[in-house]
């Protein structure tokens, strides 16, 4: 995995941080967060205390936003996490490749070729199938801390 | 499927009967073993859904090996008998019952009890079905035999059976634990008063008699024997019948004249936990239960079962000695009219007598105790303290006190201090085990205590309370404080951590602290020191070993002590100002000075010990998380009662003394200065304690803005000043909870009603979220906002100024509304903006939307035509970028709990735009613009409609299932049919369809409130429409109409879809009888608008039916359910009402054989 990160590094947005800090106590359910190295959404966050009379820590469950695995982490609520950039962007899907590959369009004209077609069933074959119709497809890539995946479509179909 | 009818009615053949039986055998055995059980359970439902299948299941009664098959049998005549009653002959009715009886009682000895209970309660049920038409002489040949059967003449287990028929038939009765039978309460009802008026008391006679007839043989004998049976079961039919709620226990309170001041002592609102119910049988009662002696045989009775325990089969728990027990704590309650209000000595006797049967269970309680911790069985000790409960709470405290004094040296509120205080010494020395029997013991004592102390608080009339009560309740205060001190500092290392279990602890707590208060506050001259000087003990202790020993105990031990002062000296408020306890505002009368007045002096401590948080090396050492919580919950609870009383003409000096001490005159705003203080430490320098905040924001600052006198003050104060500058401009309390910076924002706004001038009001709250509304308008004009936008630092920021802007919001007040409009219209335009930029956000989307509820919430009532355009325009403008976005999204995520968190924020979503939707509703019901609403304004209901037709599409039917969402959806459908149906008359059809197919949806949910507000709609759609078209107009017009389209398809107007489906439900579903009403007032309309419709159902019914009589009932029903009781054709109230009778009756009548299969 840290090889994958190595390697999609020089192509991240250049300037940004990959992450910021923040108060642990700041950081609510559905918010992100830095588990183990991985960008994770949180799915649930409880408090406890050090003892009845110490400091207050938060226990994080969280979902990795690529591979869906669960992570937990124990951080004092005073200290700072680190907290992920999380970017989505929308494009229009112009061609899917045999090797698996997308084409995308991006705003300024130019196309985007790197992507792989995501790996979840559902999502293909909508994917595909929408694409053989010859619809007008819109897929939302989610990239952070030098990964990128495609996440969501959105048919705004021959209509507009 | 075979079905088990008897075809033709004439007698079945043994062959056929037999294979009913063994079908049924079949059935049952295979469910036994699991195998193809839904076929099994088919089966047996067949038999009794069929016609008539009375005489295969008593073949089956008689003749089955299997008890199995025999209870099926037995369940099977019951539910077709049920159903089939109305049409059954008087005979057979009759037959099945006695048939029931016979069986129960020639098979008195068998080994199967439960079909002996099933079949006992079948003909229970079966009587009380038939109980209004039988005639007296009916009814008592019945009971004939039941009296033969319980007197004993045909044996000891045909004496247990009657017995056991009793019982059933009193359960059967009584409505709360009656089983439901399809006809409405009023039924169940009637029999409840026949029988308590002409039966119950002598099933109590023919209980004690043959209770009576067995005592001695149990007596004399030194095993078990036979008999024992028969006087438990006689014992338990006399407690059930002891628990009938009488009727003169809910009519009698204006009878109750007596100086015991029986019945009306129940006090609803007192927190106990165990029950305790009166009994109050009424005068006709008093000689079967007072005057016969009747109490003295019992305690007799259970006096020589105690004799008994180390006999063979006797034991304190065998079922006759809990029987007897409860029985006897049963009369304990014993109270009202059946005690004559001129003779107070029988009371008085009656509860002696039963005092002295009793206090052999509970005294002398140390022995008792020291035997229960030996191994003795608990179960008499706490029957004992359940008796003191019930006396308690029938009896006034003075006469609790002096009922023991004639046998012993001491009065009974001394026993239950001794009792309670073995108790507690029990509870310290074994804190750890859990469910132990001195928990249930403490419950239930001071469940006591609360009876006796409750109406003395209520009345103030501690005085009421005997010298010797508050010594009792003083020392047992000192100990109880002893005892949770000793708790609170062993727990002190104690890391537990399951937080579930702790909420629940934690409200227990709170309600025995409640009582703690009681017991404390009857003493109140004692304990005030007491607490005083507990409290200066461990200051002294932190004073000293501060930085030189682990002062952890000490601090926990502060903690409960901060809890139990605070439930002492004042009450819950629950959102109104609760006043100085009774007992504090009496007590110390004579001390005039303020600085020796004890409750002076101990909240002056308490507050200079809070005092020292403030101090940085003082906190860092002393002032744990912990502790700080406790101390801001008692200032929270201290200041709602003391701080700044409001002035009124105070007549009693102490009383002067002690509320003027903290009034604004005096002490008060120097203590109010403190309190803002300790509370802007506690959320700046305790960073991440999310409870510790959320006690500051929700039960500090926000109950001291509540009262308007106090921010009169509070606005003034320097400290108050740094925290909203704070607030305003610094960084710190973005660390902050969001939720809890909204709480925060919303007290700050709220405080502005203490500022005199309205512009300044204004002004203040510009100061505060001004900077926001800029920030948040001047970061949606950037360029490169969807780039920064993404940042995490900027979405925290975004969402705490959302936050913030929407607790303000929340506190418009029409002074200060002015001011919150500005700054929600200046960012209007942003929300749209970061609505386009944050689509993928969900968590901002959110705050977004709710942001926008709650400030059109708090402005719409205010706004002026022109304003309300533009908001009007803005909130379609965000419906439609909302549903932009969403419909036709797929999400996708390879984790499920991702995708089910996904789900539930489209739900808030959709939750959330349902509401700005309500919202805007109300403007039509509330409106205070200048403008009289004649003037041509933004038609309110038609926007509704759109912004529902941009919503609805969004609603899956999975979406649903979420119940508040559903809720929600279908309250807001049926206001508007309710109150704008002419406005659903102009939708256009696509929008219309979407309308009513969620109102077809509705219609079938299972929650009757849905059904309810569907029913509503209906009504209002169908009766709109009615009147419209008897007007002349055109009504829903083609909507109603029905259309015809070009390829020669009719489709059906909505109107008679509508009736078919409702007829449909109302005669072959299943529903709550509760909506048979809403059910009429929807099916009027409906049958008047489409009259036509109605008679070709109302055909197509009829010819359905096959049998001719019950055809011939069906067209009586039909008949009389649109003629009887002069129905016209109008839609007044009256008519609603008859036709409500109607259907009800027509309902009864034929849905029991429609829904034959």
């Amino acid at each position: 995995m840290s090889d994958e990160e190595h390697q999609f590094e020089s192509k991240a947005d250049a300037g940004a941080s990959k992450t910021y800090p923040q108060q642990a106590g700041t950081i609510r359910k559905n918010g992100y967060i830095v588990i183990k190295g991985r960008p994770c959404k949180v799915v649930e966050v409880s408090t406890s205390k050090t003892g009845k009379h110490g400091h207050a820590k938060c226990h994080f469950v969280a979902i990795d936003i690529f591979n869906g695995k669960k992570l937990e982490d124990i951080v004092p609520s005073s200290h700072n996490c680190d907290v992920p950039h999380v970017n989505r962007t929308d494009y229009q899907l112009i061609d899917i490749s045999e090797d698996g590959f997308v084409s995308l369009l991006t705003d300024n004209g130019n196309t985007k070729d790197d992507l792989r077609l995501p790996t979840d069933d559902n999502l293909l074959t909508q994917i595909k199938d929408g694409f053989a119709e010859g619809k007008d497809l819109v897929v939302s890539v989610m990239s952070a801390m030098g990964e990128e995946q495609i996440c969501a479509l959105k048919d705004i179909g021959p209509k507009n | 499927m075979q079905g088990f009818s008897e075809r033709g009615g004439g007698p079945l053949d043994l062959a056929q009967l037999q294979s009913t039986m063994h079908a049924i055998e079949l059935a049952c055995a295979s469910i036994q073993m699991h195998m193809n059980p839904a076929a099994a359970e088919a089966t047996i439902l067949s038999l009794s859904q069929s016609s008539q299948p009375y005489q295969a299941c008593k073949f089956i009664l008689e003749n089955s090996q299997m008890a199995n098959a025999r209870f099926q049998a037995a369940a099977a005549i019951r539910n077709a008998a049920i159903r089939e009653w109305g049409f059954l002959t008087s005979d057979d009715k009759r037959n099945l019952i006695s048939f029931c009886l016979c069986f129960v009682m020639q098979h008195a000895n068998s080994p199967e009890g439960y079909v002996q209970v099933k079949v006992s309660s079948v003909a229970a049920q079966l009587l009380k079905r038939g109980w209004l038409d039988f005639t007296a002489a009916e009814k008592e040949a019945f009971f004939n035999q039941v009296n033969q059967a319980v007197s004993g003449i045909h044996g000891v287990d045909v004496q247990f059976t009657g017995i056991n028929f009793l019982e059933s038939l009193v359960s059967e009765f009584s409505p709360s634990t009656s089983s439901a039978m399809g006809l409405p309460r009023e039924f169940h009802e009637q029999c409840r008063k026949s029988l308590e008026l002409n039966h119950l008391k002598i099933f109590y006679c023919w209980a004690r008699d043959a209770a009576l007839s067995v005592t001695n043989r149990i007596t004399e004998s030194d095993s078990a024997i036979p008999e024992v049976k028969v006087c438990t079961a006689a014992l338990r039919l006399m407690l059930q019948i002891l628990n009938w709620d009488f009727l003169s226990s809910s009519s009698g309170a204006a009878t109750s004249t007596s100086i015991f001041q029986i019945g009306g002592r129940q006090g609803s609102d007192s927190p106990k936990k165990s029950e305790c119910n009166l009994v109050q049988p009424g005068p006709a009662w008093r000689d079967v239960l007072v005057t016969s002696g009747h109490i003295g045989w019992l305690l007799n009775l259970y006096a020589a079962l105690r004799h008994k325990f180390s006999c063979e089969g006797y034991w304190l728990d065998c079922p006759i000695a809990v029987s007897a027990r409860k029985l006897i704590v049963q009369f304990c309650s014993l109270t009202g009219t059946i005690f004559p209000s001129d003779n107070p000595q029988m009371y008085e006797h009656h509860i002696l007598q039963l005092l002295s049967g009793i206090i052999q269970w509970i005294d002398p309680p140390d022995a008792v105790s020291k035997a229960i911790e030996c191994g003795k069985s608990e179960s008499e000790m706490l029957d004992g303290c359940r008796a003191l409960l019930s006396i308690a709470t029938v009896t006034t405290p003075s006469m609790f006190d002096q009922l023991l004094k004639s046998t012993r040296p001491f009065g009974a509120l001394t026993l239950l201090s001794t009792l309670m205080c073995e108790v507690v010494k029990i509870l310290m020395t074994n804190n750890s085990e859990e469910e132990a029997w001195s928990w249930e013991a403490r419950d239930i004592l001071l469940d006591a205590w609360t009876a006796i102390l409750v109406p003395l608080e209520r009345n103030g009339g501690y005085a009421l309370l005997p010298p010797e009560g508050k010594n009792a309740a003083a020392s047992l205060f000192a100990l109880i404080v002893e005892a949770e001190l000793k708790a609170a500092a062993a727990s002190a290392f104690k890391d537990d951590d399951d937080s579930d279990y702790l909420q629940a602890s934690i409200s227990a707590m709170d309600e025995r602290l409640s009582s703690y208060a009681l017991i404390g506050r009857a003493a109140i001259d004692v304990t005030i020191p007491l607490l005083s000087r507990l409290f200066s003990e461990r200051f002294l202790r932190l004073n000293q070993g501060r930085g030189i020993v682990d002062m952890t105990e000490t601090l926990e031990e502060l903690y409960s002590l901060l809890l139990i002062t605070g439930h002492v000296i004042a009450d819950e408020g629950e959102g109104e100002t609760p006043l100085v306890p009774n007992a504090i505002q009496t007590r110390f009368s004579d001390i005039v000075e303020a600085d020796k007045h004890p409750v002076i002096v101990l909240f002056s401590s308490v507050i200079r010990f809070a005092e020292q948080s403030l101090d940085p090396e003082m906190r860092q050492s002393v002032f744990s998380p912990r502790l700080m919580e406790a101390v801001i919950w008692f200032l929270a609870r201290w200041s709602c009662t003391y701080l700044m009383p409001p002035e009124e003409n105070r007549e009693l000096n102490s009383r002067k003394v002690l509320l003027g001490f903290f009034g604004q005159h005096n002490q008060g705003k120097l203590v109010l200065d403190i309190i803002v203080r300790i509370s802007m430490t506690a959320l700046v320098s305790y960073p991440g304690e999310k409870d510790l905040q959320a006690l500051t924001c929700y039960r500090l600052l926000h109950t001291l803005v509540l009262q308007k006198h106090i921010c009169l003050h509070i606005v003034a104060l320097d400290s108050w000043r740094d925290l909203a500058n704070a607030f305003a401009n610094g960084e710190t309390l973005f660390m902050l909870n969001t939720a809890h910076q909204r709480s925060l924002a919303q007290t700050l706004v709220r405080s502005a009603s203490g500022i005199r001038n309205s512009e300044s009001a204004n002004q203040y709250v510009r100061d505060l979220l001004g900077h926001m509304a800029r920030y948040l308008a001047e970061i949606s004009s950037k360029n490169d906002i969807k780039i920064v936008a993404q940042r995490p630092n900027t979405i925290l920021l975004v969402s705490c100024f959302l936050e913030r802007l929407r607790g303000s919001a929340s506190a418009s007040e029409p002074r200060t509304q002015k001011a919150i409009y500005e700054l929600g219209f200046s960012v209007l335009n942003s929300v749209l903006v970061l609505l386009e930029v944050y689509k993928h956000e969900s968590a901002v989307v959110y705050l977004l939307l709710k942001f926008v509820v709650a400030w059109v919430d708090g402005q719409i009532s205010y706004l002026e035509t022109q304003e309300t355009a533009v908001v009007v325009n803005f909130c379609m403008s965000l419906l439609q970028i909302y549903s932009s976005h969403n419909i036709g999204k797929i999400s996708l995520s390879l984790s499920n709990s991702l995708l089910s968190e996904a789900k539930t924020e489209k739900y808030k979503d959709l939750r959330a735009l349902l509401q700005l939707l309500s919202n805007l509703c109300s403007k039509d019901l509330v409106d205070f613009s200048s403008e009289s609403s004649e003037t041509q304004g933004t038609n309110i209901s038609q926007v509704v409609y759109y912004g529902l037709h941009i919503v609805t599409p969004l609603i899956s039917l999975d979406l649903l299932k979420y119940p508040k969402l559903c809720y929600d959806y279908f309250s807001l459908l049926s206001h508007l049919l309710e109150v704008y149906p002419e406005t659903v008359a102009q939708l256009n059809s696509e929008a219309f369809s979407q309308v009513l197919a969620t109102l077809d949806f509705g219609l079938h949910h299972q929650d009757t409130e849905i059904v309810d507000m569907c029913l509503r709609a209906l009504r209002a759609l169908a009766s709109y429409h009615y009147v419209e078209t008897s007007a002349g107009k055109v009504g829903l017009g083609s909507h109603a109409t029905g259309l015809t389209y070009r390829s020669g398809n009719l489709q059906e107007g909505i109107l008679s879809r509508f009736l078919r489906s409702l007829l449909q439900l109302l005669l072959f579903e299943d529903y709550s009888p509760d909506l048979v009403s809403s059910a009429a007032d929807a099916l009027l309309p409906l049958m008047l608008c489409e009259q036509g419709v109605y008679q070709r159902l109302v055909s197509e019914l009829i010819g359905r039916q096959t049998n001719p009589t019950l055809r011939s009932r069906l067209v009586n029903a039909l008949q009389s359910l649109t003629s009887t009781n002069h129905l016209s054709s109008t839609l007044d109230r009256k008519n609603y009402q008859i036709f409500r009778k109607n259907l009800k009756t027509f309902l009864i009548e034929v849905r029991g054989f429609l829904r034959t299969v």
